[in-house]
Formats: structure tokens, sequence, C-alpha cells
């Protein structure tokens, strides 16, 4: 098992690696040219060239890699072109929000669509199963901004219970920091919800079907137990893998989501930077989420083991 | 087991609709939405409106405007002026502070007006005649001029930038096309750079020490009293701040669109009005080196189908008091203001006329590169009216959308189009930044140092000299409407109207006052 | 948001008793085909009238969905214009249904691109050894960036185009359809009946066309399906925060964009766009969980 993990663990460096090499190209062949951005209005050529020189931006591709890798190794992750502010210290002065976003809905999400999957399998082919499917399919249609606003008309401008925008620090309380989170929560959530659900119900149906289970209905166990001790424990290897792989789709919807409630997250960072090709910002945020990506899925490839100690790989 | 569950969600609601503490709490502190994006600090290096209205907060100046355009004395006790206006001499008020404590000295001002004076037009015209510019003492300091400059207060005190702000000398000594990285100040607020999350809040603290003047606040003139503890100024798009300001998440909004004005109207909360009677005029800037508006027959044939009512109702909609035509390119309802020379922009459109203009030309169907802010609600509403009016006009037209600070760089480029230049791109002028040539930087036509456009015309140049030497307002007057007609005949820019925007506040707050920029000293929170 | 899509495991719907037994002849085989495949007949049915309303948008009672009039602007719906016009006085009816063309045309090229380009990357690296660690470490890397900031920071790159964008979210596509593309590949390899051909010296493009490709199509086609209606929200949501098409392009993610500031006023402007794109990958995700349970009920449980 510590052997598997550690060939885990090894595996995600070459992954990290292709996406390093990849920002770090993607930005390379950018068009337009941040010294002539940093220089200004009223910049000559010359002073243009000064400042290419001084951000080293006419040596070759492999020294800049090379010298743009060990800055990152190094927790800098270099200056933003428009407020010459360290990428490192915008992001860590964003990544509060995110993170307690992405966490809360995580959470939701689980708490939402898990029992929901689960009845819909013990429920096949009733009206509530049909309904959770309905849910799940029009959860992955409904775009993501069309539910935030559709929540925040709702429960922000016309039942006036929560508010419509904003973020406030978890250090100010727990309770207005839930307040400002719900509804982006929800709305980030509604595609994974639909999502874990499904998978939830497939593979519960799979498991259900087994004889094990099967012969503990006969035996009379309680149904209760049946369902979330012995079914779920054994479906949920594919679900935590799908949850895990879903993470993906949660970052997408986070941008999105952010811009909405206008949280001031990391995910609003990178729209205002693209807008502006702010170029050091994009690359910081992009190399930072898949990161939190890799290291979601690792630490679902190594819940797995606990799951189910007969995998070994 | 479920009565259990019911218990855990009655808790749940209860912490959800427990009050929200820190809002209680914050009579003191004000929440703005400010028009767009706070990305830097100086208003000197740069000439976006927002960041001039964040830096006015924290940097005094020696004088300021009053309600009138008139300047009156702010750092300054006084001036003395000699007959022939060439030595000025001012004299600091006593206890004037800088935020980190260090008193503001003769020097500090010096180089901040050095800085200044690189890039602002009218501080190259006083530098352009200065023998020096000397410190007296600690507090006193004064011009020598070789030519008479007799609006140098105005210069010194208008409220366009790039401002004459007053920083360290240490903080001026900034090369002036480099941006400040530090922002110690010497106005009523603080910025708080530590809380300062570009793109989403920038936050201003109340300075303690910063002596207010005994007469009442009149823009940028007279005390400026600061009722307020702190000011956050939270960045967020139109839907959402609509929806914040209802709710009383926000206090005030700088920039309401004009379609949920009803909306916010019709609640009893908010307050509405119009931001600013100088208005603004809409700006369609053509490159005039760049073929094919080099040729001024083809700038002609666009202002011959431009339409001003288009422009205005996609900007403002349908309200008619909000905007007028103007066939001029000076702010309306001003003593000086002149439609001279502008009967092109008057009546029906003639697209057929304008075609064979083009055509004489021989631009007609040429391409054209259209720079589009998509994320400022004023430039994106022009910039699609001008699409249309360009495909109108059988121009093959390329439409680049982007964000405002992209186009900011962009339209300092002089490069063909095909080579990261540009023909079009919209902004809008406060009126009162037009109200004669003085602060109207885009009306210069100075060639290659003139604003982005690089309108050439020696006949405007000379047309704006003798306004800058007229004795009277008669001969003002008359030099205007000069500059009016000069300016028809090149086509330095397509005014595409004259519009007002309005501002909402939250009832609760008191004091807000008509101008071109927000005014908080004297805003009040209860 | 199709986050199925090239997930290990998907909903194994288990199969129905008419997928397993053979077809029963009877009169009426379009009942019977919408009685064996719900899904599949409802999403088609869904599809063919939006790609119908898309091919015959002009003669819809349509008018020129980019003429500005602002002189009629923000209208509510009404008789003339059905759907109401927007900030710039354009008719909103006509948008939405020119838009179809947009999201159909974004939806299907990414689809299209994604599985012939995911196929042949997936093809060589499921055949030719000693490419495949190298192919799938690259594949690794790309799937890791998440697919919606990938095609952001692409288009950041680029102008806004409906080209760009097909290339954009293709790229982002791509890593999936190739890892499924290779699975499938390297267990029909074990499979005796190639392990024969190749014995018997078939070369390898012949093994490829005869024995893999046909193979390969049915779960392709299923995943196809999903891309494509991931895609059209990809678009929507690039549009949405200005870096998808250019806003003069009537795309239903643009119209969106350009409503939301009034969303709270002038509702309709977001509503039907958002009708129109909701029910389409709703048609799409239709099909594709219909095409699934039908071409290949082992697939349900593989991919």
């Amino acid at each position: 098992m510590y052997a598997y993990a550690a060939r885990r663990i090894l595996s995600t460096i070459p992954v990290m690696a292709v996406v390093a090499l990849f920002v770090f190209s993607l930005l390379y062949i950018a068009p337009g040219d941040p010294a002539a951005i940093i220089a200004g209005d009223q910049a000559t050529p010359a002073d243009v060239d000064r400042i290419r020189a001084s951000l080293g931006l006419d040596r070759p591709f492999i020294v800049r890699f090379g010298e743009w890798v060990w800055h990152i190794l190094n927790g800098d992750l270099g200056q933003s072109i428009f407020t010459n502010l360290p990428v490192s210290h915008m992001i860590a002065q964003r990544i509060e929000p995110t993170l307690s976003l992405m966490v809360l809905t995580l959470i939701l999400s689980i708490a939402i669509a898990v029992p929901a999957g689960v009845l819909a399998a013990w429920k096949h082919g009733t009206w509530i199963d049909r309904l959770v499917m309905i849910m799940a399919v029009a959860g992955f249609s409904v775009p993501v901004f069309v539910v935030g606003y559709l929540l925040a008309y709702t429960f922000a401008l016309q039942l006036d219970v929560l508010p419509v925008q904003g973020y406030t620090p978890i250090a100010d309380g727990i309770g207005p920091w839930l307040r400002h989170l719900v509804l982006p929560a929800v709305t980030l959530g509604s595609a994974f919800i639909a999502l874990i659900a499904r998978i939830t119900r497939a593979t519960m149906l799979e498991v259900l079907n087994q004889d094990y289970v099967r012969t503990a209905k006969s035996k009379g166990v309680d149904q209760r137990s049946i369902l979330f001790v012995h079914a779920l424990k054994n479906a949920a290897v594919p679900i935590v893998t799908v949850i895990g792989l879903g993470v993906a789709g949660l970052i997408g919807g986070a941008v999105v989501t952010e811009s909405v409630f206008a949280i001031p997250g990391v995910g609003r960072l990178v729209v205002d930077a693209i807008l502006r090709r702010d170029y050091p910002v994009i690359q910081g945020v992009v190399l930072l989420f898949s990161f939190v990506y890799v290291l979601v899925n690792l630490g679902v490839d190594l819940l797995y083991t606990v799951f189910d100690p007969r995998i070994r790989y | 087991m479920k009565r259990r569950e019911l218990f855990k969600a009655v808790a749940a609601a209860g912490v959800l609709a427990a009050p929200n503490l820190a809002r209680a709490q914050g009579s003191k502190v004000l929440r703005f939405v400010p028009q767009a994006n706070l990305s830097s600090m100086d208003a000197v290096a740069g000439t976006q409106y927002v960041v001039r209205n964040a830096a006015l907060l924290v940097w005094d100046m020696l004088y300021g405007v009053n309600a009138q355009l008139e300047p009156q004395p702010q750092m300054c006790e006084g001036h003395e002026v000699d007959a022939d206006f060439k030595t000025w001499t001012f004299r600091l008020r006593p206890g004037l502070k800088f935020h980190d404590g260090a008193p503001v000295l003769s020097r500090d001002c010096i180089a901040s007006l050095k800085r200044w004076m690189v890039r602002d037009t009218m501080g190259q015209l006083i530098a352009g005649r200065m023998d020096a510019l000397e410190a007296i003492d600690d507090r006193s300091f004064r011009f020598r001029l070789n030519k008479p400059f007799p609006k140098l207060l105005f210069a010194l005190g208008k409220n366009n930038a790039p401002t004459a702000l007053m920083m360290p000398e240490r903080i001026a000594s900034t090369d002036p096309f480099q941006l400040i990285s530090e922002y110690v100040g010497s106005g009523p607020m603080k910025f708080n750079k530590s809380e300062w999350v570009p793109g989403a809040t920038a936050v201003f603290e109340k300075f303690a020490d910063y002596p207010v003047r005994p007469e009442p606040a009149d823009w940028l003139a007279g005390g400026k009293r600061m009722l307020l503890d702190r000011i956050e100024w939270v960045i967020m798009d139109p839907a959402t701040a609509g929806g914040a300001l209802q709710n009383g998440e926000v206090d005030w909004w700088e920039t309401p669109l004009p379609d949920l004005v009803p909306l916010l109207k019709s609640n009893a909360n908010i307050a509405v009005d119009i931001a600013d009677p100088l208005g603004n005029i809409g700006s369609l800037r053509m490159n005039h080196l760049q073929p094919p508006f080099n040729d001024v027959r083809a700038r002609r044939a666009l202002l011959m189908g431009l339409s001003q009512q288009d422009y205005m109702q996609a900007v403002v909609g349908e309200n008619p008091g909000l905007w007028r035509p103007l066939p001029s390119f000076f702010t309306p309802g001003t003593p000086v203001y002149s439609e001279d020379g502008g009967d092109i922009l008057k009546g029906p459109r003639n697209y057929e006329a304008a075609k064979k203009l083009l055509s004489e030309a021989g631009v007609l169907g040429a391409k054209v590169t259209l720079l589009v802010a998509t994320d400022v609600p004023i430039t994106k509403a022009e910039g699609e009216v001008t699409q249309d009016l360009l495909t109108k006009l059988g121009f093959d037209v390329d439409y680049v959308a982007t964000d405002w600070g992209t186009v900011g760089a962009r339209r300092a480029k002089k490069d063909p189009p095909s080579q990261g230049g540009w023909n079009i791109f919209h902004t809008w002028h406060a009126g009162s930044d037009c109200v004669n040539p003085a602060p109207y930087t885009a009306l210069d036509c100075g060639g290659d140092k003139a604003w982005f456009g690089w309108p050439n015309s020696p006949k405007v140049e000379a047309c704006i000299a003798d306004w800058y030497a007229a004795p009277d307002l008669a001969a003002e007057k008359q030099a205007i409407a000069a500059i009016n007609r000069a300016s028809f005949e090149v086509v330095t820019y397509g005014p595409t109207g004259f519009f007002q925007m309005y501002q909402a506040w939250r009832k609760n707050i008191s004091g807000v006052v008509k101008a071109p920029f927000p005014v908080f000293w004297g805003v009040q929170k209860s | 948001m199709s986050i199925t899509t090239g997930l290990p495991f998907a909903p194994a719907a288990a199969p129905e008793l008419a997928d397993v037994l053979p077809p029963r002849k009877r009169r009426g085989r379009v009942a019977m085909f919408v009685y064996r495949h719900p899904t599949i007949a409802a999403g088609g049915l869904l599809l063919t009238i939006i790609v119908a309303i898309a091919i015959f948008a002009p003669m819809l009672g349509t008018m020129d969905p980019t003429a500005l009039a602002p002189a009629r602007r923000t209208r509510a719906p009404n008789a003339q214009y059905w759907f109401g016009t927007d900030m710039l006085g354009r008719d909103v009816y006509s948008r939405v249904l020119y838009g179809a063309r947009v999201s159909l045309i974004v939806g299907f090229s990414v689809a299209f691109c994604s599985a012939i380009a995911g196929m042949f990357i997936g093809l060589v690296s499921g055949f030719v050894r000693w490419m495949d660690a190298v192919v799938m470490r690259i594949m690794d890397g790309v799937m890791s960036i998440p697919s919606i900031l990938l095609a952001i920071a692409l288009m950041a790159l680029t102008r806004g185009s409906v080209q760009n964008v097909v290339i954009a979210i293709t790229v982002a596509e791509v890593p999936r359809v190739s890892r499924l593309v290779r699975g499938v590949v390297l267990s029909l390899r074990e499979q005796p009946y190639v392990e024969a051909a190749v014995a018997s010296g078939t070369r390898a493009p012949k093994i490829i066309l005869k024995h893999i490709l046909p193979n390969t199509l049915a779960p392709l086609t299923v995943q196809a399906t999903f891309i494509c209606a991931s895609a059209m929200i990809t678009e929507a949501i690039l549009s949405f925060i200005g870096a998808g098409t250019p806003p003069i392009i009537p795309s239903w993610g643009n119209i969106m964009a350009e409503g939301r500031a009034l969303w709270q006023v002038k509702p309709y402007i977001v509503f039907f766009p958002a009708v129109f794109l909701s029910v389409t990958v709703l048609a799409v995700n239709l099909l594709g969980d219909g095409l699934r349970d039908a071409l290949d009920p082992r697939l349900a449980k593989r991919i």
C-alpha cells in the first residue's frame, strides 16, 4: 500500500511538468508585447526595448522556461502587468473566497446528491427515480449563470432572505460567511449535484443487483443498513472518482459563479486578467488550479485503498 | 432521527437569518461601486477617470476648482503674482502633513509639479515658458516664467487628469512614464494598500491629521471634511450592483445603468439623481495617421452618416431628458458654447452622399479596425452603433472586442492596424473637461504630440492659441467659435452627442453632490 | 455542464429488456422505435426541430438579427417582436433563431474535430508502443488543466471568432477522447482475432481499418454527443465572460451576456436564449444517453 502511494505521488511530477510546459508555452506564443504595455502610452521604441531587456523577454525560450520554473518552485509567480503586484500576492488575497466556495459546494453537493442517487436506485423505476433523473439531466443542461441569476432573483431580491453578492471572510463569523455563500454554492453545485446523483444511482443499481446484497435482503437485514452500509460502501469507489474528476468542472464553474455573485475570488481574477491579457496572472491561476485538481485526484486515488483495501494496483 | 434533523435544520436557518453584525456597526463605513475597476493609483501617469477619482481622495492639491470651475486655494494659503503673470509665488498652509506624518514642504510640491508638467498638456505649456521653479523656504516656492501664463491657477486646480497632486518628493521623483508604487498621500483619506484587491475592492481610511479648511466644501475647493471613517470601493458588474444597492449591501453606485433607473427609483430607500449637470460628450475617435481616415474626406463621410440619436439612445436609453444632439465639440450650456461649423451633424443622415465622398477618396469598402471596450457599457454601445454605421457606409469592419485596459494600451500605437494599430475607438469626455481648450486634451490638433488619433491642424492650434490670449469673454467666445469650425473642418473626432449619467445612493446617505467626480467629503451615513 | 464526458464510470443504466431481445416485427416501426428508445426519440426529435429552426431561420418571420434600431430598444415581447428587443433595438426573436446556428455549429464542429483528433491520437498511442507513454503523459497534463480554464486561456491568445472558439474547446476535449480510444484499442489488441491478424503479418493500417476502427465508432459517437452538449455550454460561458465569439455575432451566449445587466428589468432578453440553450443541450444529452444504452450496453459500464 505504501509503495502504491509513493508511486502514485511520484506520478504527479511528470503531469505537473507537462502542465507547466503547456502553460508557459501558451503564453510564450501570446500575441501582444508585455513590454510595450508596461511602457505605456508615450514610450519610445528604445524605452520598450529597455523594458523588454529588463524583464528578460529577449532571451531564448528554454532559458526563460527554466528560470520561470525555478521561480515558481521558490513561490514566485511573477508580477502582474497591470497592477505591478506579485501574482502570488494577488492569488493569496483571493484564495479564501474561492476555496470556501468550492469546499462548501462540494459538501453541499455530496449531501444532496448521494442520498438522492441512493433513493433513486432503491426506488428504481418509480416516479421518485424518474424525478431524480429528470432533475439530474436538467442540472446538466441549464447553464450555471442562468441558475445563478434565477436563484439571486428569487432568494435575494424577491424573498430578501440572502445577500445578492459579495463575500464575508470566515473570520468575521460563520453566519455571515455562510449567508453569502449559500446561493453561489447551490449555483455552482447544480451541475455537480446532477453528476454525482447520476453516478450514485447507476453504481448503486449495479451493486444492489449483486448476490451478496440479495442474500442480505433475503436474510432480512434492515433496508437502511443494506443501502448505506453494504451497498454504498461498495459503490463508493466510482462515486469518489467522479467527485474527484468533477472538481475540474467546479473550477470552471467557479469562474462564472464568482462573476455572477461578485465574489472577490481567483476565478474573477482570471476573467479580469484574460480580458486585459495579463499573462503572468493567467499563468499563475491556471497553474494553481491545475495543481489543485491534480492534488484532489491524487487524494482520491489514495482514498481508494481506504474504501476498498483489495485495490493494490 | 427525523426530529433531530428538523432541529438541525432550524438551527442552521437561525444561523443564516442572524443579522450581519459587520454591517450593523458600519455606520461610518461607506460602500461605493465605482464606474470601473481601479487598477492603479497614479492620476499623473494615467488619465482614466476612475484612477483620478481615487487619487483625489488620497492626494490634495495646491488649488482646487469649485463648481463654477474657478480655482480656489486648497493647500496654499495664497499666492502673489506680478502684473504680467510671469512670477508666481505660493505659500503653503501651516500644518500640512503627509500620511506618514512628514510635513509637506516646498521641495515635495516642486517635485510633484515637475512630474505632473511632463505629462499634462497645460503643464507642458508652463514648462515651455518656465525659467525656474524654485523653493524660497520650506513653505514658499516660486514659478519664474518668461512668458505670461494667466491660467496657472486653473492648471494647478483643474480636476481632469493628469491632476497636479502633491506627493512626497521621493514618490514624485518616479519616472513620469512609470506608475508610482507607493501611495503616501496628502489628502483627507489614506489608501489601505494591504486591503487592495485589484478587480474587487479598494479601501480608504480617514486621515486624522488632515487639516480641513474652514470654508464649506465645493467640489475640489473648500474644507474636505470627512464624516466617514472608511470608504470601501467594491467593483462589480452592473447586474450585480443593481441588486446589491436594492438590498442595501452597497450604499452608493456611481454609474447606474439608465435602464435600471426606473427600478431603482421605485425603491423607497434609494435616491437617484443626475450625477453631473455638465454631463459628458461621447467620442468616436479616428486615427488620422492611417488609411482610410488619414483622408479628411473619409472622416467627413463618417460624420455625414453619424446619427447622434442612435448613439445617444444606445448609451442612455429613451429618456429624451438625458441627452441632446451636439453639433459642437464643447459642453452645451456653458458661457462660450458654440455650434459654429456643426451643420454636418444636423438633419437627416445621408448615406448615399457619404458613400459618394468615400468613393471620391478612393476608400469605399476599405478595411476598418474598430476597437471596442466591451466591459464598459458606454463604449460598448457606441462601438456597436459604429459597427452598424460603418457597415451601412460599405466599410469592411474588423470588430475587435476587448476590454478598456487593452483599448487604453492599443490606442497608443501609431502602427498600421495590421501591425497592432487601430482605426477607431470610442470614449467619452466629461463635460467639465470640454468647457474650453485648457483642460480639453482631446481637442488638441498638434499632430504627433496630440492625444490618440493624432489629429494635425495648424489652424485649430492657432485658434487655441488665440483663446489662451483672449483678454475677455467676447474674445474667448469668438475664439471658441473659430476652434469649433476648424475642428469640424479637420474632423478632430466624431462627437456622438451630449449625455448625462445618473448616480444612485441609499437614502441613509446624505450630502451627495452633483459633480463630474464622486465627492466624498461632506457625505454622511446614518 | 456535461461533466460526465470522459469519466471512467458513467451511469450504467441497466439494459432494458427491449435492448436485449431481438426486435419483433410489428407494423408501427416508428412506434416500436420510440417504445424501445424513448430517450433517443425525444432527444432526436427536439434536436431535429432546433436544427430545422437554425436552417430555416430566414423563413421563420425573422429580420436581420444585427440590424440596430435604438429608437425601439428594450421592447417587451409583443405581437411584432415576439421575444422583444434588446438594448440596441435588435429583435431578440431573430437573434435567438440565428443564434441557434452558432451554438449548433460550435457544438457539432467541436464534437467532430475532437472525435477525429482524439481518434487519431488514441489509435497511434494505442498501437505504437513507444509513443504511448509520451503521448499519454502529455494528454494527462492537458487533462489536468480544467477544460473551461484551458479554453479561456486559449481564447486570451487569439481574437474572438467562432473558429477560434471551436479550436479552443476542441483542444480541451481531445485528451479525453484519445484516452477513450486508446483504452478501446488496448482491449481490442488482446482479442484473439486481432492477435491472429498481427501474427499472420497483416499490416498495422489494415488491422486498424478492419478490426479496430469499427469497434471504436460506437463509444466515439456516444462520447462525441456529450462533447457536443458540453461545447455548447462552454461557448455560452466563454461569451458570457467576454472571451468568446465577438459580440456582434448573435450567439446565445452573447445575447445572454448583453441581457444580463438588465436581467432584473428585462428578463426576457436572457430568458429566451437560456431556454433555447437549455433545451438544445438537454436534447443532445438525451440523445447521448439513449445512444449509449442502445449502441453498446457494455460501454455504459466501461466509459
